[in-house]
């Protein structure tokens, strides 16, 4: 025996093999000799870890260290550090996704700590080519005492009491398929592995060959007991060469042992396996066709009965089960059914091996208990997703599966729940799918590679699939007709009734679980010809111009300011937006947050470009406007003069309309004027675009307030054709807390407001602001301003899901704005009728709500108050219908806000159309600008019969762009601003325009996604 | 190798847990060999060498092994730190091979601290 101070396990599997493991292995153990410690540290070679994503990976014992994404020339300062001189090489280490923490023990990384390994317990811990390792850990223990102490009867109970289900996806439960096959007659019985493992994403299968086969062979000799069988065959895809090379050492080293083969460990049992290569058709994997494979003829499954339990090889009684189920068995049997269903839920128990992909931070390979939450799967032990996205949907069981979306994160993950959602557990493939996924194509790829691999034995699968295939590419294509979703649904049902096997009775899951929750998605590629996540190259001309609400030509202005071309630039834009300077200030930027450069290094400020374009602009510059005697005569009623009228208004202009505009406040802008405080967006550059519309023809009627001056009817009876509503939802909502009308609590819109209008509104001296928004960080950086002594704002979640934009966040941090995460109001405190402080409850996060976000809950016992003068709530807002609509019948949608046609902003009365806050609740300008170019577009058309927005024609660009060059090697113009001394106590604009040469670079940085070769 | 029995496996499963054990974390012991330039140039190397000598005779699995930088007291290297689960840790100072062997004798297995060795505590 040899004993080294030192194991240093070296992860490789194939994953890390890819990635160079065997290159560092060489280089660790040159290193290791050259420094003479060959006989003080020991190199072991495992199967995979798990977190391929990381690789190569390396665990150091005995301190359980563990090392990511080496690199042969990390190691001579590795070993010197390390194995010399006892430090830890922190740079090597793993770093949490989300709070850059670094983590230096294995079992402290959320990832591997959060699992419950029973399948992998041997990964990354055995060298999976030396027998006795396993031994060590208990292999072969299970099989020693079904061989010496039990019968094949007490053998199948005991498999039968532990409620194991078949891993390979269907889920029958184990026992019960051993016991149907026990009691068929005949002396020869096979016992077949299935590792066809095909599932695109999966590799669930290949790991455990790969770090522990022992587990496997074990569980099959333990099956050939209980049914009966002396020969066995494990079906194992020719693509998997290293789990086949490792089955090979495996199979020859137990038969050395004699632990396969005649008088298996002097018992009496016989038994032997051959590993069988199957050439990688997905049907394959289908138990029939598999066993016809292994009969030597083309693998095509067959009609069951007689179910392979009755005969199955070459006519015989056959077992088939699934790598993961095998590897359960050894367990199972030494350590007993009631270790084993200890876990995991009423109908589903132990554990399941999830093949982790997609957009998710941690890659890999995952154990975990039957009934865990989907949420934890995806954000404790994946840590999220990439780059801070949004979740949309996690695709389980493959191309057999479905998708599950965001509002089902609390799932415990068990064979009915998923079902239940209309995914499969199948395999344990599961690709997490971020906001930049697209519905449709990700069913579109599913159903290829199922049409692809369908064998064309029976016609609902070869021709269905095909036709269902075409219709959605069709989709894809903008090609879609209306009616294609219900002829998908109506095909998909039927092929699922009547295909021959498995894949063909699964495969229009995809399509039809993302019609059932993304039918939206689908609806906007038909109709709309759209793709909301910017994926579809047929509907997408550039990802940035895709996400724009209003679909502004973001390549075009942004290549012509790099032209230094500032005036068409200006013209372009005010094609599709007319709030060209508003948005260069205080637009979202949706565009930024789909920039194609973000893979390269950081996305475009496209806003900050914006922004200097406009500040080169002498007077307004306006597109195409077209006279039209006859539209000038048409009256037309544009209700609130925010974003969303003063479009409408706008783009009516541009059509020959002369519409008027009513508005209760005495200043245009609406929401924009009201409530967006001077320092993001000064007053001048709102009045300047505001005039410029009133240039086109378009009347503003100040001081008019619906509901009091006039109301929708009556606006009807003056003669009004068309009315458009654009009032958005101007209350603050409550808090619903007791105190709540003490004087010095307030709403954010109010707040805001009433600085905004009058120029004056308390300050206060121990400011709260209660919220996570923009307006909850508008109203704390307002009052900063003018004069609080200490401004706190409180969030009932954490920072990670604050919806206010991350910039203004940041900005209000450094102006002093104390920020309390975790904190919900109970009550205002009252002294003499005022505020004086309020009454909080500490919060922990909880289960996942319908938005994907964790809900937070009151910890018990954890009260507090905070001293306050002034209370600012900003946690919603609301609209009052009665004052809107005053006798009129509108509908509402399940929000509570308008129901208006997607396309083109009527309400339920012919002659009312609505856009903006008002038909989606609180959002932002430039959606606002868009809907009123849509309700523009659809009064015309409702006037005229006939489509006349030619703007919405693409111009042709005349930039210059070569697309044989390198990008630019720049990096993000970096935002500028005042300093603090510069900005406190006054509205001055905090943020500077770019200089001259940087807007121009910037511009330049554009990849220029709109480019397609010319044929 | 030859064919075995399930009396082997039971054999085979103790003698390679003896030399595996140290990947499951449970450990009697940690023994710290200083090896900063300084400790390797008094001799830490024998140290170590001569510890990895005891622990192969002895045949335990459960004494951890590792090595530290420069603790700043380089005119007493060789030194080693013991830490008994659960007790303080004692500093030895100036040792080799044959002051190591006691040590592991008579601390590490026998749990008596060595005090004609030790340098401190902690």
């Amino acid at each position: 025996m040899k004993v080294f101070r030192s194991h240093l396990l070296l992860c490789g599997g194939t994953g890390c093999h890819a990635s160079g493991s065997q290159a560092v292995k060489a280089a660790l153990i040159e290193q290791i000799n050259k420094k003479g410690l060959g006989e003080e540290v020991k190199v072991v070679e495992t199967g995979c870890n798990g977190f391929c994503a990381q690789g190569p990976i390396l665990v150091v014992y005995p301190e359980g260290v563990v090392y990511m994404s080496l690199k042969p020339e990390d190691m001579p300062e590795l070993v010197e550090e390390h194995f010399i001189k006892g430090r830890i090489v922190q740079r090597l280490l793993y770093r949490e996704p989300l709070s850059k923490e670094v983590i230096p023990a294995m079992k402290d990384i959320p990832f591997f700590a959060l699992q419950e390994l029973r399948v992998l317990r041997n990964r990354g811990i055995i060298d999976p080519e030396v027998i006795d390792e396993a031994i060590a850990r208990d292999g072969y223990a299970g099989m020693a005492k079904a061989l010496t102490e039990m019968t094949p009867e007490a053998i199948i109970k005991e498999v039968l009491d532990s409620g194991l289900r078949g891993r390979g996806g269907a889920g029958f439960p184990t026992g019960l398929k051993w016991k149907f096959c026990s009691q068929s007659p005949g002396n020869i019985k096979y016992v077949i592995c299935n590792a066809d493992e095909g599932d695109p994403g999966a590799f669930m299968d290949r790991s455990v060959l790969e770090a522990d086969p022992h587990a496997v062979i074990e569980g099959m000799v333990i099956a050939a007991k209980a049914i009966g069988s002396s020969h066995g065959y494990i079906y194992c895809r020719a693509e998997y060469p290293l789990a086949i090379h490792r089955l090979n050492i495996a199979t020859a080293q137990a038969r050395e042992y004699g632990l396969l083969g005649q008088n298996i460990l002097g018992t009496g049992f016989n038994f032997d396996l051959d590993i069988y290569q199957g050439a990688g058709a997905f049907v394959c994997g289908e138990e029939t066709a598999l066993m016809t494979s292994i009969e030597g003829k083309r693998g095509m499954p067959r009609p069951r009965p007689p179910f392979p339990a009755l005969s199955g090889l070459w006519q015989k009684p056959s077992i088939l089960n699934n790598v993961e189920t095998f590897a359960n068995i050894g367990q199972i049997i030494h350590k007993g059914a009631s270790w084993y269903n200890s876990i995991g839920t009423e109908k589903s128990k132990g554990t399941k091996v999830f093949a982790l992909t997609g957009d998710v931070n941690n890659i890999g390979l995952v154990e975990v208990p039957m009934g865990i939450q989907l949420g934890e799967i995806i954000y404790e032990i994946g840590g999220g997703i990439q780059k801070g996205k949004k979740f949309k949907a996690a695709q389980l069981g493959g191309p057999s599966g479905g998708c599950i979306p965001a509002a089902h994160l609390n799932t415990p993950v068990d064979f009915e729940k998923v079902t239940e959602l209309g995914a499969i557990m199948g395999s344990g493939g599961l690709i997490v799918l971020d906001e930049d996924k697209c519905a449709v194509d990700v069913a579109r790829f599913f159903m290829d590679f199922v049409q692809e691999e369908s064998c064309g034995k029976c016609p609902p699968c070869r021709v269905g699939t095909k036709r269902m295939l075409e219709m959605i590419t069709d989709i894809c294509n903008g090609k879609g007709k209306e009616g294609y979703i219900e002829k998908l649904i109506e095909l998909g049902n039927s092929i699922k009734d009547t295909a021959l096997c498995g894949l063909g009775q699964t495969a229009p899951n995809p399509v039809l679980s993302t019609i059932r929750y993304f039918r939206d998605e689908y609806e906007a590629h038909i109709l709309e010809k759209r793709c909301p996540a910017g994926v579809c190259p047929e509907l997408v001309r550039a990802p940035c111009q895709n996400a724009c609400p209003a679909g502004v030509d973001v390549p075009g202005f942004v290549s012509l300011v790099g032209e230094e071309r500032y005036s068409e630039g200006l013209k372009l834009h005010r094609e599709r937006n007319p709030f060209a300077e508003i948005c260069g200030r205080i637009c979202f930027h949706p565009c930024e947050s789909k920039c194609r450069r973000s893979s390269l290094d950081e996305p475009l400020a496209i806003r900050q470009v914006k922004r200097f374009m406009t500040g080169m602009e002498k007077e307004p510059l306006l597109p195409e406007f077209r006279e039209s005697e006859i539209n000038a005569t048409r009256k037309i009623a544009i209700v609130g003069a925010g974003p969303a009228g003063l479009s409408c208004a706008y783009f009516l202009a541009r059509l020959g309309y002369k519409p008027q505009v009513f508005e209760a406040a005495p200043r245009a802008g609406g929401m924009m004027v009201q409530t967006i405080p001077e320092y993001r967006l000064p007053r001048q550059v709102i009045e300047k675009e505001v005039k410029m519309i009133e240039n086109t023809g378009v009347k503003i009627n100040y001081g008019s307030r619906l509901g009091r001056d006039f109301t929708l009817l009556s606006l009807r009876d003056q003669g009004y054709e068309a009315v458009f509503l654009g009032v958005g939802v101007p209350y603050g909502s409550k808090m619903g807390i007791p105190g709540e009308d003490l004087i010095g609590v307030t709403d954010a819109i109010s707040y805001l407001r009433e600085y905004n209008l009058t120029g004056k509104a308390p300050a206060g001296n121990n400011v709260v602001v209660i919220g996570g928004g923009n307006a909850a960080i508008d109203a704390a950086r307002t009052a900063l301003r003018l004069g609080a002594k200490e401004v706190t704002l409180l969030y009932r979640r954490t920072r990670f899901e604050m919806p206010a934009w991350a910039e203004e966040i940041h900005e209000a941090e450094i102006e002093g704005v104390k920020l309390n995460f975790l904190v919900a109001p109970i009550e205002a405190v009252s002294l003499n009728g005022r505020v004086s402080a309020l009454k909080c409850a500490k919060m922990e996060l909880g289960d996942y709500d319908r938005s994907g976000r964790r809900r937070p809950v009151a910890v018990k016992g954890k009260d507090f108050e905070v001293k306050a003068d002034l209370v600012i709530s900003a946690i919603g807002q609301y609209l009052d219908e009665k004052e809107i609509f005053a006798g009129l019948n509108v509908e509402m949608n399940k929000s509570g806000y308008v129901k208006v046609d997607p396309l083109c902003a009527r309400t339920s009365v012919e002659w009312l159309y609505a856009g903006g806050d008002v038909t989606v609740g609180p959002s932002s300008v430039v959606e606002a600008i868009a809907w009123g170019e849509k309700a523009a577009v659809g009064i015309d058309q409702a006037l005229t019969g006939t489509d006349n927005a030619f703007w919405r024609k693409e111009k042709v660009l005349d930039t210059f762009f070569d697309p044989e060059a390198d990008p630019i090697d720049a990096k993000r113009a970096p935002l500028l601003n005042l300093s603090l001394s510069e900005r406190m106590g006054n509205f001055k604009e905090v943020e500077k325009a770019l200089p001259a040469a940087s807007a121009v670079c910037e511009a330049k940085r554009c990849l220029r996604c709109d480019y397609r070769a010319e044929s | 190798m030859a064919r075995i029995t399930v009396g082997d496996l039971k054999k085979i499963k103790e003698r390679v847990h003896n030399e595996t054990a140290l990947r499951e974390g449970v450990h009697r012991a940690k023994v710290t060999v200083h090896m900063g330039t300084c400790g390797i140039a008094a001799g830490a190397r024998g140290v170590m060498d001569s510890l990895m000598g005891e622990i192969a005779a002895a045949g335990i699995s459960d004494v951890v092994v590792t090595t530290s930088g420069c603790a700043g007291l380089c005119s007493q290297e060789p030194m080693l730190t013991v830490e008994m689960t659960g007790e303080e840790p004692i500093v030895y100072s100036k040792i080799d091979g044959n002051k190591m062997r006691q040590i592991f004798k008579g601390h590490i297995l026998g749990g008596v601290v060595q005090s004609q060795f030790a340098l401190a505590k902690g």
